[in-house]
C-alpha cells in the first residue's frame, strides 16, 4: 500500500486523537518501534500510527476511520503472542487494547465475569481469588497476556488439559465489527439463538473484528491439588507413561513434560529440584476432591512405574508444589543459561505419537546441527520443542525456520496440529496446507469476508499467501525493546 | 419432484435408498411431506446429492434420528431429505488418545455401546439416544443433564467433516484435543440445524467411564426453596455433573418409572443431582448433599436408579401423553426457579397444565403446555408461550419454541431474537449456501 504523506499523516493524527484524546496516539517512529513485533521477533512491521482507545465507541470510531481511509487495522494487547499474529502487516493502525483492562462486573451467583479485553489474565485469577474463584485458562504467559489476546488465539496452558481452552470459558463478546459495528455475539446465557458465533470469533486471530467487552466463566477453586513428579532414564518411557495414564481412566488437570536438557537449564537457573541426570520428567497433577486424592495420586504412581518410571514422588506440600511448577513455567527463561537464543515451536500430535514424534524431534533438529529443549503439554499432546541456536552465526536462525517446518510437517503426518495453541499468525501461514485442503481454506475464507468484507482487520494473517508484505528472517535476533527494557521475557 | 431428478438420484444411490410417496410419512414436518427421501451410503453419495439437488434448486433436509425435525419453522418447500442413518461407522478409537472418529449417522446409544466397551464415554447424554444420531445432535446441539459438568458439544467436537452447499467435502478443526490452526469451523456447525452444511463425520473428546455414579433425589417444600439448595451446591466443594430441577408433574414423570416411584406426588419440587467418580467420592458428596440441603427444608434423600437418567433427559416431553407445546429457555442460573414459578403461573391462570424442568445450575430450562381445547382455539396457547418468552427475556435470557401446532408457529416465533448479531448470520448464510439449498427458511433471522 502507499506509504501516507507527511501532511496526511498529520491530518489522521488530529482525527483519532479528536477521537481518543491528545495522550491516545503514538506517530513518532522510534515509539512505534516498540510495537514493531511481538514475543516472535522474527517478524516486524511498523505501523503508521499506535491508538490507545479507552471505549468501545472508540474502537469503532477508529475503525471507521480507518475503513473510511482504506487503512489495515489490527488489534494488540500485551504483545506476548508467539506467531506475529498482532504484527501491522501492511502499516495502518495498531488499535491496543491496554488501556481497556478492567473488571467491569462479577456474578458469583452466576459464575460469570464481565472484564475489558486489556485485562490482564491473571489478575482476573487475582480478582475473584478472595472468594475462592479463579479464571481457569492458564497460559504460560498468564501474567503479562491480555484476555483480549487470549480469545485472539483461544489460549489454552498447562491446566487445559482437564479444563479446557479459552474458548470452553468464553460466554459471550461484545465485539466492534470491522465495519465499525457494534455487536453482542453470545451473551451471559450458555446459548443463544442463531449460530455459535462467540465460538467461532475466538481464535479467529483478531481477523474478524475487535472483542470490546468479553463474559467469561469463573470457576470455583478445587479442594485440593496433588501434584506428582516421574523420573524417567528414557524419553520413550516418559512419552508411554502419558497414554499410560490416560488409558486407565484417569483426566489429570495437567501432564507436563521436561527433557533433560530443559531441566539442566531450569536447575542452572533456578534449583527446583528436578534430577539433573533425567532423561525427562513429568510433572502431573490431580486437582479436585480431597475425598480419593490419595487413591487417584496412587493410580498415577503406579502407571508411571508400569511405563518404567525409576522415581515417582509427591510434593509434599504447597512449598514443594510451587518450587516445581517454577520449574516448569520458567523454563523457557531458563534457556538463557543455555543458549544466547531460541525459538519456540507449537504443535500437536495424538498422544499415542509422542514417542514416535519426540524421536523425528530429535533427528530432525540435529540435522540441522542444532540443539532442541522440550518443555510441553503433554497431556494434550501439544508440542513445545524450543530450538536453541546462536544469532550470530550466520545461517542458524534461517536453519532454525526450516527445522520448524520439518516438526510442523511430522505433526501433520501423524494426524495433529500445526497450532495447539500460539496461532497461526504470519508465521504459519504457508504451513496451513499441511493440514487443510483448498476446500477446507476456502470456507474459512467465506467465513471471514461474512465478517470481513473489505480485508482492513488483521490483514495477510492465518491464510498462506504467495509472499509476505513483511520483512521475515533470516535477520540477527535483537532484544524486542521492551525485553531489553527488562519489562518482558520471551515465553 | 422432477422425474429427471428421481431418476438420477435412484442412479447414484439404488432404488432401494430412494423412497418415495406413501413411504415417506415418517418424514412428514409440520404437515408438509418432503418430495423424496434419499439415504446415501458414502460421504461420496452424500455430495452427490447435495450437488443433483443444488443443480436442480430443490431444497435438501439433512435427517438423522428424526428427534428434532419439529424444531424450527415451517420450510416453504419440503425438498428431499437427506438420511444419514447408513452413514454409521466408527472410524477411529485409540483408546489412548481419548479421542473418536465416527461417521454422523451412528445414534448415541450404539457409540456409547461401542466406546463403553473400551472403557470410555462421550459425556453428552441427549435425550431420545437410542434414535438421535450423532450428526443430529451436533446439528441441534443437543445436550442432556450431565452438561452440567461436562458441557455441550461444543466443548467436545474436536473435527467436524460436512459436505457444503456447493457439493465440497470440507473438514474442520482435527483430530487432536487442543487445535487453533484456522477458524474454528467444528463450533460453526455446531446448532447450525443443517443451514450451512451437512455433518458427515465428527471427532470427539472422550472420557474414561467414572469407576462410580449416582443420582439423587431430594424434595423441597416449592422451587424456591430447592433454588436455594442449589445455589449452596454451586457454591461449595461438590462437583456434581447434574443438577436437575423439576416442579411436581415432570416430578411425577421422572418418579413413574422408579421402584416404589411416585416421587412428585403432592406439592413442592424435586432436586436430582448426579455425582461420579471413584466410589468414596459419590458417598461422600451425596452425605454432604443432604447436609446442605437440609437448612434449605431439602429431605427425603433418596437414590435413583441409572434408568433415571433418559428419563431425567426427557421429563418434561414424557410428562404428558401429547404435550401441545414445548419450549425451552436459556437463563442465567440465578432466574431458573422464578421462570419455572411464574411461568408455570401464567399457564394456570388460563387453565392449561405445565410442566417443569431445568439444567438448573447452568440455566437451561424446558417447560411442556397441554390444551384439550379444540386447534382452532390456539390463541391462549400462544399467548401463554409469548408471555414465557418475555419472562425469559426480562431476566437477559431467550427462548426457543421447540414444538407447538403450526397455528402457534404462526403467532409465536419459533426461535428468539439474534440481535444486531442475525445480520452477521445471515452474511455467513449467503457466503456459505448463496443458492439457499440447505435446510432454506428453517433457521434464526429467515436463515
Amino acid at each position: 500500500m502507499a506509504t501516507l504523506t507527511s501532511g496526511r499523516k498529520t491530518a489522521l493524527r488530529r482525527e483519532l486523537e479528536a477521537i481518543v484524546g491528545p495522550g491516545g496516539v503514538l506517530s513518532d517512529p522510534d515509539e512505534l518501534l516498540v510495537y514493531e513485533s511481538d514475543g516472535l521477533t522474527l517478524f516486524r512491521a511498523l505501523a503508521d500510527f499506535v491508538v490507545f482507545p479507552t471505549s468501545a465507541e472508540h474502537v469503532a470510531a477508529v475503525v471507521r476511520l480507518a475503513g473510511r481511509e482504506g487503512l489495515p487495522f489490527v488489534a494488540r494487547g500485551a504483545g506476548t503472542g508467539l506467531s506475529g499474529g498482532c504484527l501491522p502487516a501492511e502499516g495502518g493502525l495498531v488499535i491496543s487494547m491496554m488501556r481497556m483492562n478492567r473488571v467491569l462486573e462479577v456474578d458469583y451467583e452466576n459464575q460469570l465475569a464481565v472484564v475489558e479485553p486489556g485485562l490482564v489474565n491473571l489478575h482476573l485469577s487475582w480478582a475473584v481469588g478472595l472468594k475462592g474463584y479463579y479464571y481457569a485458562p492458564d497460559p504460560s504467559s498468564q501474567q503479562a497476556c491480555t484476555l483480549g489476546g487470549n480469545i485472539a488465539n483461544n489460549s489454552g496452558g498447562p491446566h487445559t488439559l482437564k479444563y479446557g481452552v479459552t474458548t470452553n470459558h468464553v460466554l459471550g463478546l461484545e465485539v466492534v465489527m470491522p465495519d465499525g459495528e457494534i455487536v453482542w455475539l453470545g451473551g451471559r446465557t450458555r446459548a443463544t439463538p442463531g449460530y455459535d458465533l462467540a465460538g467461532v470469533f475466538v481464535g479467529s486471530e483478531g481477523t474478524f473484528g475487535i472483542a470490546t467487552k468479553i463474559v467469561v466463566r469463573i470457576l470455583k477453586k478445587p479442594q485440593a491439588v496433588k501434584t506428582v513428579l516421574a523420573v524417567f532414564d528414557q524419553v520413550d518411557h516418559a512419552s508411554a507413561a502419558v497414554s499410560a495414564i490416560i488409558a486407565r481412566g484417569l483426566v489429570p488437570a495437567a501432564v507436563e513434560m521436561i527433557d533433560q536438557l530443559t531441566i539442566q537449564a531450569v536447575e542452572d537457573a533456578f534449583g527446583c529440584g528436578y534430577p539433573r541426570d533425567a532423561a525427562a520428567a513429568l510433572l502431573v497433577e490431580l486437582d479436585g476432591l480431597r475425598v480419593g486424592m490419595e487413591a487417584q495420586a496412587e493410580r498415577i504412581v503406579q502407571a508411571c512405574r508400569d511405563a518404567g518410571a525409576r522415581e515417582v514422588r509427591t510434593a509434599r506440600d504447597e512449598a514443594e508444589r510451587a518450587l516445581l511448577w517454577k520449574g516448569r513455567k520458567s523454563a523457557f527463561g531458563a534457556y538463557g543459561r543455555v543458549s544466547p537464543a531460541y525459538m519456540v515451536m507449537d504443535g500437536v500430535i495424538p498422544r499415542t505419537k509422542l514417542p514416535y514424534v519426540l524421536r523425528r524431534v530429535n533427528e530432525i533438529v540435529a540435522a540441522h546441527g542444532l540443539r532442541v529443549g522440550n518443555v510441553f503439554h503433554a497431556g494434550d499432546g501439544n508440542l513445545h520443542p524450543n530450538i536453541l541456536y546462536d544469532p550470530r552465526v550466520p545461517g542458524a536462525e534461517a536453519r532454525v525456520v526450516e527445522a520448524g517446518a520439518e516438526i510442523m510437517k511430522v505433526c501433520a503426518e501423524v494426524g495433529g496440529s500445526i497450532s495447539g495453541e500460539h496461532g497461526i499468525g504470519l508465521e504459519k501461514a504457508d504451513f496451513m496446507p499441511f493440514i487443510f485442503s483448498a476446500a477446507d481454506l476456502a470456507v474459512m475464507q467465506r467465513l471471514k469476508n461474512a465478517f470481513n468484507p473489505t480485508g482492513l482487520c488483521n490483514p495477510g494473517k492465518v491464510f498462506p499467501t504467495k509472499k509476505s508484505c513483511v520483512e521475515v528472517g533470516p535477520v540477527a535476533y535483537t532484544p524486542h525493546a521492551i525485553e531489553a527494557k527488562g519489562l518482558a521475557q520471551r515465553f | 419432484m422432477q422425474d429427471a431428478l428421481l431418476e438420477r438420484l435412484r442412479a447414484v444411490l439404488g432404488p432401494a435408498n430412494v423412497l418415495t410417496g406413501v413411504e415417506l410419512s415418517p418424514y412428514v414436518v409440520d404437515g408438509r411431506t418432503p418430495e423424496a427421501a434419499v439415504f446415501p451410503g458414502a460421504l461420496e453419495e452424500v455430495a452427490a446429492v447435495i450437488a443433483l439437488c443444488g443443480q436442480a434448486e430443490v431444497p435438501v433436509v439433512p435427517w438423522g434420528g428424526g428427534t428434532a425435525a419439529s424444531v424450527g419453522m415451517p420450510a416453504a418447500r419440503a425438498g428431499v431429505v437427506l438420511g444419514l442413518r447408513r452413514l454409521a461407522r466408527l472410524v477411529e478409537h485409540e483408546p489412548g488418545d481419548l479421542t473418536v472418529t465416527v461417521e454422523a449417522g451412528v445414534t448415541i446409544t450404539e457409540l456409547q455401546a461401542a466406546l463403553g466397551n473400551r472403557g470410555q464415554w462421550l459425556s453428552l447424554d441427549p435425550a431420545d439416544a437410542e434414535r438421535a444420531t450423532l450428526g443430529g445432535v451436533l446439528a441441534a446441539n443437543a445436550a442432556g443433564p450431565r452438561c452440567h459438568l461436562y458441557g455441550t458439544a461444543r466443548d467436545l467436537l474436536i473435527g467436524v467433516t460436512v459436505v457444503t452447499a456447493d457439493a465440497a467435502v470440507v473438514k474442520g478443526g482435527g483430530k487432536v484435543v487442543k487445535n487453533v490452526a484456522g477458524y474454528d469451523l467444528p463450533k460453526l456447525f455446531i446448532g447450525s440445524y443443517g443451514t450451512l452444511g451437512v455433518i458427515v463425520e465428527a471427532t470427539l473428546k472422550l472420557r474414561p467411564v467414572p469407576d462410580a455414579e449416582r443420582l439423587v433425589a431430594l424434595r423441597f417444600a416449592g422451587l424456591k426453596d430447592a433454588a436455594a439448595a442449589v445455589r449452596a451446591l454451586l457454591a461449595s466443594d461438590l462437583i456434581p455433573n447434574a443438577v436437575e430441577l423439576l416442579d411436581p408433574t415432570a416430578a411425577a414423570a421422572l418418579g413413574a418409572g422408579e421402584a416404589g416411584g411416585a416421587l412428585g406426588l403432592g406439592s413442592g419440587a424435586v432436586l436430582v443431582v448426579g455425582f461420579d467418580g471413584l466410589p468414596e467420592q459419590v458417598e461422600w458428596q451425596c452425605a454432604e448433599l443432604a447436609r446442605l440441603a437440609a437448612p434449605h427444608g431439602g429431605r427425603d434423600a433418596t437414590p435413583l436408579s441409572s434408568a433415571a437418567w433418559p428419563r431425567l433427559a426427557a421429563a418434561v416431553r414424557d410428562a404428558f401423553p401429547v404435550a401441545t407445546a414445548v419450549m425451552s429457555f436459556d437463563v442465567v442460573p440465578a432466574q431458573v426457579a422464578e421462570l419455572m414459578e411464574q411461568g408455570a403461573g401464567v399457564a394456570r391462570a388460563r387453565g392449561f397444565q405445565t410442566a417443569w424442568a431445568a439444567h438448573a445450575g447452568v440455566g437451561v430450562v424446558s417447560a411442556a403446555l397441554v390444551s384439550d381445547r379444540e386447534p382452532r382455539e390456539l390463541g391462549p396457547v400462544a399467548g401463554v408461550l409469548g408471555e414465557w418468552r418475555e419472562m425469559a427475556r426480562a431476566g437477559g435470557g431467550r427462548a426457543t419454541l421447540e414444538r407447538a401446532p403450526l397455528a402457534v408457529k404462526s403467532q409465536v416465533p419459533v426461535w428468539d431474537d439474534p440481535g444486531a448479531a442475525g445480520r452477521v448470520m445471515q452474511r455467513i448464510k449467503a457466503q456459505l449456501d448463496p443458492k439457499r439449498i440447505l435446510n432454506p427458511g428453517r433457521f434464526v433471522a429467515g436463515i
